[in-house]
């Protein structure tokens, strides 16, 4: 009689802590539920933030050394920013990298370096997409011709007067096809307000 | 049985004299109940005996003990006495199960509740096992739900153009300024993207 009554009673317990074990499982946590709402692949986010910013601070740098005269540190300043791991396809990275290579590019031509210049910015052309920027790069590849051209001005070769013709040349080229982008990119955004 | 020799019949036959001599056959009677008696106390106790010789025996027995002469014998008090000291200081009676030593109270009341004590214990691990293994910890439900596709242009990554304008020869080198405006322009939306409850 004592064990079975005994026997019941534990069995009572038992019963009742997993009921209520089972009951404290099952009723949902206040403020547990999390509601994640999934973005666009375009949408900004932090990546990008992240990348800006970094861009940013390496100009405002390179502006520190250019004002202090010290443009091999604003050079390297700069291109720091062609380095920056931007996310992928988003159309902010070409257009800060082609803006920070049109200053490297006009950084490397006031150190005369008027080759190295040219490749940066051929580097940026290839970019594809016409922007803004990628005018500005046409804009810096004249000016780099205009600046051979320029160191061929009193040139009496023969062969170096040829040569500062087609510098000339392509200085114009660059320059109009500089134009016929900001004219393009202009028409469509006035088309679109 | 004749009536001259009663001595078979002890308890309804005549009583001797006090003086009178024994015979013989109450001489070999005696001689046997002695005999008898003595198996008794040594514990060989004859199977089968006559109910006037078992009924004597109990007496003499019951007298033997009300006399306080019921002793045993050395080595069974000596084994007795071991076991009680063994179990005193805590170890087994070593002749307990099979002569039945004797047990210490507390002991005893021990035995009683050991195997109540060993279930209770046992069924609480098993309710607390149970509930661990019932009782899962708090879930953070994740509802992932697509987002419309067509968000504001100013939440989206896009190109800075319409931003920037056309870059002047005159402001070629504003470079720092220009990522300025796209950075605070992009900032601008990714706040507002931030507090709509959107996590980028």
């Amino acid at each position: 009689m004592k064990f079975k009554l005994t026997l019941g009673v534990l069995v009572v317990v038992v019963a009742t802590l997993a009921w209520s074990a089972c009951k404290s499982s099952q009723e949902p946590t206040q403020g547990s539920g999390v509601t994640q709402v999934t973005d666009p692949a375009d949408a900004i986010d932090q990546k990008l933030m992240v990348a800006l910013s970094q861009a940013k601070n390496f100009h405002h740098k390179a502006k520190v050394y250019m004002s202090d005269g010290n443009t091999a540190a604003a050079i390297a300043s700069v291109r720091e920013i062609l380095s920056l791991r931007f996310p992928d396809k988003a159309p902010e990275a070409d257009d800060v990298r082609n803006d920070a290579r049109a200053l490297l590019a006009r950084l490397l031509v006031g150190q005369g370096q008027l080759d190295e210049a040219m490749n940066v910015v051929n580097e940026g052309l290839a970019s594809g997409r016409e922007s803004f920027f990628v005018a500005n790069l046409y804009t810096v590849q004249g000016e780099i011709h205009q600046a051979r051209a320029d160191a061929l001005s009193e040139a009496t070769d023969p062969a170096a007067k040829a040569k500062l013709v087609e510098e000339r040349h392509a200085a114009i080229e660059s320059f109009d096809k500089s134009n016929q982008i900001d004219k393009k990119l202009q028409d469509q955004l006035m088309e679109n307000r | 049985m004749a009536p001259d020799n009663d001595d078979n019949d002890f308890l309804t036959g005549r009583v001797p004299e006090p003086d009178a001599e024994p015979t013989a056959a109450e001489r070999a009677h005696a001689k046997t109940f002695a005999d008898l008696i003595d198996k008794t106390l040594s514990g060989h106790t004859p199977p089968a005996m006559s109910t006037d010789d078992r009924t004597l025996l109990e007496v003499a027995t019951v007298i033997r003990a009300a006399s306080g002469n019921a002793l045993l014998d050395a080595a069974k008090q000596r084994s007795l006495v071991e076991d009680a000291l063994r179990q005193a200081i805590g170890g087994a009676g070593s002749s307990a199960a099979t002569t039945g030593s004797v047990v210490p109270i507390t002991r005893s009341r021990a035995r009683r509740w050991a195997p109540w004590a060993v279930a209770a214990t046992s069924t609480l691990v098993a309710a607390a096992v149970l509930i661990l293994w019932v009782r899962t910890p708090p879930r953070i439900v994740t509802h992932t739900v697509p987002a419309a596709q067509n968000l504001p242009e100013t939440w989206k990554s896009r190109p800075a153009d319409a931003l920037i304008g056309p870059i002047t020869k005159e402001h070629a080198g504003d470079a720092s300024a220009r990522i300025d405006t796209i950075f605070a322009d992009r900032l601008d939306g990714y706040r507002e993207l931030r507090l709509r409850g959107r996590k980028p």
